[in-house]
């Protein structure tokens, strides 16, 4: 059975088509990818999955039951994560607090004890993602690397974390942080069994982590396999280069 | 119990103690300064709870301080009318705290999906509204006339009354230290950094946005019930929107987001503007400059300066030492 089922989504605002029919299905310890030109459509349907936004058709199904209509706690609570192409972050709070809010939000126990249990797995996620030097630091002291990671190491405090959405986790982040990010998505995934969907334009970093790639244009979906078969689909081709380009380079 | 907490409990006791003794070193009058500090020292400190740490720019709170204090008047002056005796006073107080929680749980409510200027505007009309209705309902409220209350003591002594200030502000620190000190506090504060990121995080930012707007509300309501049962009298007037920037003149002044900074600001604010009540209004413009300095030079206020003051003392060697 598929982790995540997407039947036939859509997303209006106003007379803007965001997201249109779109169907997919993910697997559980998949690593999938969702490319695509600005503004296809991804980030909106990354919302509507989180729950940030209610779609206008269609549904989203987690482990065969819907989630559409639940808000997006809920849905953090049963083991889905996010992070934002811009990270946002919990500013004037420290790299610590910031990893205790999902922690704390999902958890049922409340108990001294288990809060300082939290806080260790605070310190060791932190120190996974090479982040541990500035744990007192306030977010809004970070570089914009450290401000992905942290959203990053953010989601790895979810207590029974299962699908992790990452949307442009590479985006405007230099090489060593781009490694760290990939090592840790490859662990998560290898040792914990998390399932990725992750949007991105670094071809290199999807190639490197994605079995399978969506490809979507103005908000549909129109063509998925391996990195290699996309790139050479000829609608994929058309829509990352324009239908006169494509012509010309065939 | 952990340090954070034991030093909460060394300050507060420690002052409380110390104030305790006010009543042997003030006159009346004076006594009767600092028990009006203390009602405002409850109202800024809830404040913060709610702006501060929640970051919902509500501009009511004088209004919810109102609403307790007309809530346990028109109870004990219709109750004790209906039952034929006289209803126990701390019924009333109990009831007007709750009746205004109740009455933040609606705004609240009404306000969830509104943010910063539009927040502030719907508040102000609810705090407006409010200050009409008492008006223009002269025969429940009696107006601008003033509806007298019951007094707490049957003295004109302050002393009794300081100490039951003292002991409500005691109380309400205690409950808003508890708060942000918990996972709650955490959630507040996430709410107010950014209510997306909060939501994703798998926080309930609706109930988190009730629970901030109740707890304040119900914490102005108490203060205002022992205000109307102390001063003897309520009118309309601490209604209009001067009060409200009373507090947050209070709050900025001492040090917005920090624990301690609205409580020392209300009772700073509040002992400078009876040394320059010859200045009447003039005052207004003295704290609004003083707002805009704060505001430019040291934003985290009179509590953060004097933090960074004890710091740098510290940091410096001792004259002689190597």
């Amino acid at each position: 059975m598929s982790i995540l089922q997407v039947n036939n989504l859509a997303k209006h605002f106003g007379g803007l088509v965001a997201v249109k029919d779109l169907t997919l299905s993910i697997k559980p310890g998949e690593i999938r990818g969702l490319i695509g030109p600005n503004g296809c459509g991804k980030t909106t349907t990354m919302n509507m999955l989180a729950g940030l936004y209610k779609p206008t058709r269609g549904d989203v199904r987690y482990h065969g039951k819907s989630i559409v209509k639940l808000p997006p706690h809920i849905r953090t609570a049963q083991g889905i994560m996010r992070t934002f192409q811009i990270p946002k972050l919990f500013s004037e709070m420290t790299v610590e607090e910031n990893m205790m809010v999902p922690a704390l939000a999902t958890s049922t126990e409340k108990t001294p004890e288990f809060i300082e249990a939290l806080e260790n797995k605070a310190t060791e996620k932190l120190t996974f993602c090479k982040l541990d030097h500035v744990s007192h630091l306030l977010a809004k002291q970070l570089s914009g690397g450290q401000r992905m990671l942290l959203q990053i190491a953010r989601g790895l405090m979810v207590e029974g974390l299962e699908l992790f959405l990452m949307d442009e986790p590479f985006a405007g982040i230099n090489q060593v942080i781009k490694e760290t990010i990939m090592d840790a998505i490859m662990e998560m995934n290898d040792n914990q069994g998390i399932t990725f969907l992750i949007v991105s334009h670094e071809m290199s970093s999807v190639r490197r982590l994605c079995q399978t790639v969506c490809v979507m244009h103005e908000g549909s979906l129109i063509a998925e396999g391996s990195m290699t078969e996309v790139a050479n689909d000829p609608l994929v081709i058309e829509a990352y280069l324009g239908g006169q380009n494509a012509a010309s380079d065939s | 119990m952990n340090k954070t907490r034991k030093q909460f409990f060394l300050t507060t006791v420690g002052l409380a103690l110390v104030m305790a003794l006010f009543p042997m070193w003030l006159g009346e009058f004076y006594l009767h300064v600092v028990t009006i500090g203390l009602f405002y020292v409850i109202l800024a400190i809830s404040w913060n709870l709610l702006a501060g740490y929640a970051g919902q720019l509500s501009l009511a709170h004088h209004a919810f301080a109102a609403v307790g204090g007309y809530a346990s008047a028109l109870l004990f002056l219709y109750g004790s009318e209906a039952l034929g005796t006289p209803l126990p006073l701390w019924t009333t107080i109990i009831f007007g705290t709750i009746f205004a929680g109740l009455v933040g749980y609606g705004l609240g409510s009404v306000c969830l999906n509104m943010r910063r200027i539009y927040l502030a505007i719907t508040t102000w009309a609810f705090a407006e509204s409010f200050r009409l209705w008492v008006m223009s309902e002269y025969e429940i409220t009696r107006g601008d006339l003033g509806l007298s209350t019951e007094l707490l003591f049957d003295t004109s002594d302050p002393t009794p009354f300081f100490y039951v200030f003292l002991g409500a502000t005691a109380l309400c620190l205690w409950i808003v230290f508890e708060i942000i000190r918990s996972p709650a506090g955490f959630y507040l504060r996430a709410l107010r950094d950014d209510e997306e990121a909060a939501q994703a995080m798998g926080v309930d930012t609706v109930r988190w946005k009730r629970f901030a707007f109740t707890a304040s509300s119900a914490m102005a309501g108490f203060a205002g019930t022992l205000q109307a049962h102390y001063i003897g009298m309520l009118t309309p007037t601490p209604i209009k929107f001067n009060e409200m920037a009373i507090i947050l003149v209070m709050v900025i002044a001492g040090g917005l987001r920090s624990f301690w900074g609205p409580a020392i600001g209300a009772m700073f604010i509040q002992v400078l503007a009876e040394a320059l009540r010859d200045y009447a209004e003039y005052r207004m413009v003295l704290f609004a400059v003083m707002v805009l300095a704060i505001m430019r030079f040291y934003r985290e206020g009179i509590f953060g300066m004097m933090r960074d003051g004890v710091a740098k003392l510290r940091s410096q060697p001792i004259r002689g030492s190597t």
